[in-house]
Formats: C-alpha cells, sequence, structure tokens
C-alpha cells in the first residue's frame, strides 16, 4: 500500500506540483509516518515484553531447585502459595491459543528468537520510517520554497 | 445548473460511502494479514517439537492438553481458512476499487461539464 504512491513520486517533479497537491502529499506521508512509528512502538513493547519473558525464566525457573515456596497470583492483589515442583519446565505461549510444555533452556531460546525477530523487523521498520521522514522533509522544504515565492509574487501585485 | 449540482453531491455521498467500505475492507484484510502471520508462527514452531511434545489448547480459563496431530490439523485448517477468506476479500478489494475509480471518473465528468456551462452561461451575460 505504501510502495505505489513511493514509487509514483520518484518519477513527479515535486515543484512541478501545486500548492495543494504538495499539501495533499505531505498530510499522506504525515499519515503513513504515524502510522509506522505506531507500529514500531508496538513492535518495541512486544520486544520488551518477550525479553521479560527471558528474564523471568532465568530468575524465577531454571535456578530455582524442586519444593521452592511461591506465591501464585490469582488476581492482581491476591496471591496464594505454592511450591515449584518441575524447576525445569515451562509452558509457552505459542500464539493462537496454543501453549507448549518446554524445558527452562528451550523455553529461553524459543523467547531469544522472538526477540531477534522482532529486533530485526525493528531495524526494518526503523529504515523504513527514516526514509519516509526524509521525504517528508524534502516535501516540506518544497511547500516553504513554493509558499515564500509565491506571496513574493502576489505581494508586488497587491501594491500595484 | 440545479439538477448538475444535485446529481454532483449524490454522486459525492456514493464516493465516501464507497470509500468508507473500501476502508473496512482494508481493515479486514490487515486482521487476516496478522492471524494468517500467527498461525504460520504457530505451525514452525509445532514443526520444530518431537511428537511427544506436551502441548495445550487454551479453552476459556482453562489449558487442555492434545495430542500433536490434533494441534497440527488444526493449525492447516485454520491456515487454510484463512487463505481462502484472503483471496475472497482480496476480490472484494478489487471490486471496490474498480467501483471507486467509476464513481471517480463520473465525478469529473460531471465536474467538466459544469464548468464549462459555467463559463458558457458567464460568457453570455458579458
Amino acid at each position: 500500500m505504501a510502495a505505489s504512491p513511493a514509487g509514483k513520486e520518484q518519477s513527479v517533479d515535486l515543484g512541478s506540483l501545486s500548492l495543494q497537491q504538495l499539501t495533499a502529499v505531505k498530510k499522506q506521508l504525515d499519515d503513513e509516518l504515524e502510522h509506522l512509528t505506531n507500529s514500531f512502538a508496538k513492535l518495541r513493547a512486544a520486544q520488551a515484553k518477550f525479553g521479560d519473558c527471558i528474564r523471568s525464566i532465568k530468575a524465577g525457573i531454571s535456578s530455582s531447585t524442586p519444593g521452592k515456596m511461591i506465591l501464585v497470583p490469582l488476581t492482581s492483589s491476591l496471591y496464594v502459595p505454592g511450591t515449584l515442583s518441575h524447576p525445569n519446565k515451562a509452558i509457552v505461549d505459542v500464539g493462537t491459543g496454543f501453549y507448549v510444555e518446554k524445558d527452562s533452556d528451550d523455553a529461553e531460546a524459543f523467547y531469544k528468537a522472538k526477540v531477534d525477530e522482532l529486533g530485526k523487523n525493528l531495524k526494518d521498520l526503523e529504515g523504513i520510517v527514516q526514509s519516509k521522514s526524509s521525504n517528508l522533509r524534502v516535501i516540506e522544504d518544497i511547500l516553504r520554497q513554493k509558499v515564500i515565492s509565491g506571496s513574493a509574487t502576489t505581494n508586488p501585485a497587491s501594491h500595484a | 445548473m440545479a439538477e448538475m449540482q444535485k446529481q454532483l453531491q449524490s454522486l459525492t455521498e456514493d464516493y465516501q460511502k464507497l470509500q468508507l467500505e473500501l476502508q473496512s475492507t482494508v481493515e479486514a484484510r490487515q486482521k487476516l494479514e496478522s492471524q494468517l502471520q500467527e498461525n504460520k508462527g504457530v505451525q514452525t514452531e509445532f514443526s520444530n517439537l518431537s511428537d511427544d511434545a506436551n502441548i495445550y489448547k487454551l479453552v476459556g480459563p482453562v489449558l487442555l492438553k492434545q495430542d500433536k496431530t490434533e494441534a497440527v490439523s488444526a493449525v492447516e485448517g485454520r491456515l487454510s481458512f484463512i487463505e481462502k477468506e484472503i483471496a475472497r476479500i482480496e476480490k472484494n478489494l478489487n471490486e471496490a476499487q474498480g467501483k471507486i475509480e467509476e464513481k471517480k471518473i463520473a465525478i469529473i465528468r460531471i465536474q467538466t461539464l459544469y464548468q464549462q456551462q459555467a463559463q458558457q452561461a458567464q460568457a453570455a451575460s458579458s
């Protein structure tokens, strides 16, 4: 969706566009950029969440011994005491309602792969955001020049 | 002139309605895409598991244990369903875009006609 207008821009001389058209292009770019930045933030949040999972496995499971006392949250404010019977096992949410039992190393590797994948996506997205922002800057420059030269040509006319 | 203005107005209303429709179709398409990606992720995860791995399915608030073959076929079924849905929505999208394009052309035609008549009227009065 985003690729086709970007491809068009390269073949159209931006200087030949009218003020109205430029504003429309700028608005479109603004919208795209906002959408992309939102996605970027969401990816970041997801990555942080998976990172937390890794930390929880490391701190809470793999280093524990069987029979370790823990508090199990029933709600956000109600906890019941429990003992950890299988410190080496974790049940991992793999998506779409499926959960898989893994040992802690595998679970850690699973989350690590998720974090890496998201990191790659984030890097790709960052490149796209940067190129879009530079496009936006170019449009804004041209828009500014147009406004200045536009007021320069209308001002003498209004004086005369 | 008034007749044309009315026509133009109804055309623009149609156009806006079509655009809203297109937007909702695009949203549906995006939702399907994310579901497709999620299911594909689960499928690759399953393919890396040993056959005796414990797989649970979340049903309401409880986890039910499920056979690997059962789980794999469930995901495959979902994937084929989602792919069919995507093909259907793509068709809708293309149709909606075609309709929008038609309306756009109709609007432009009426607009130019309107302008021509306005110019003619101006020329006649002056």
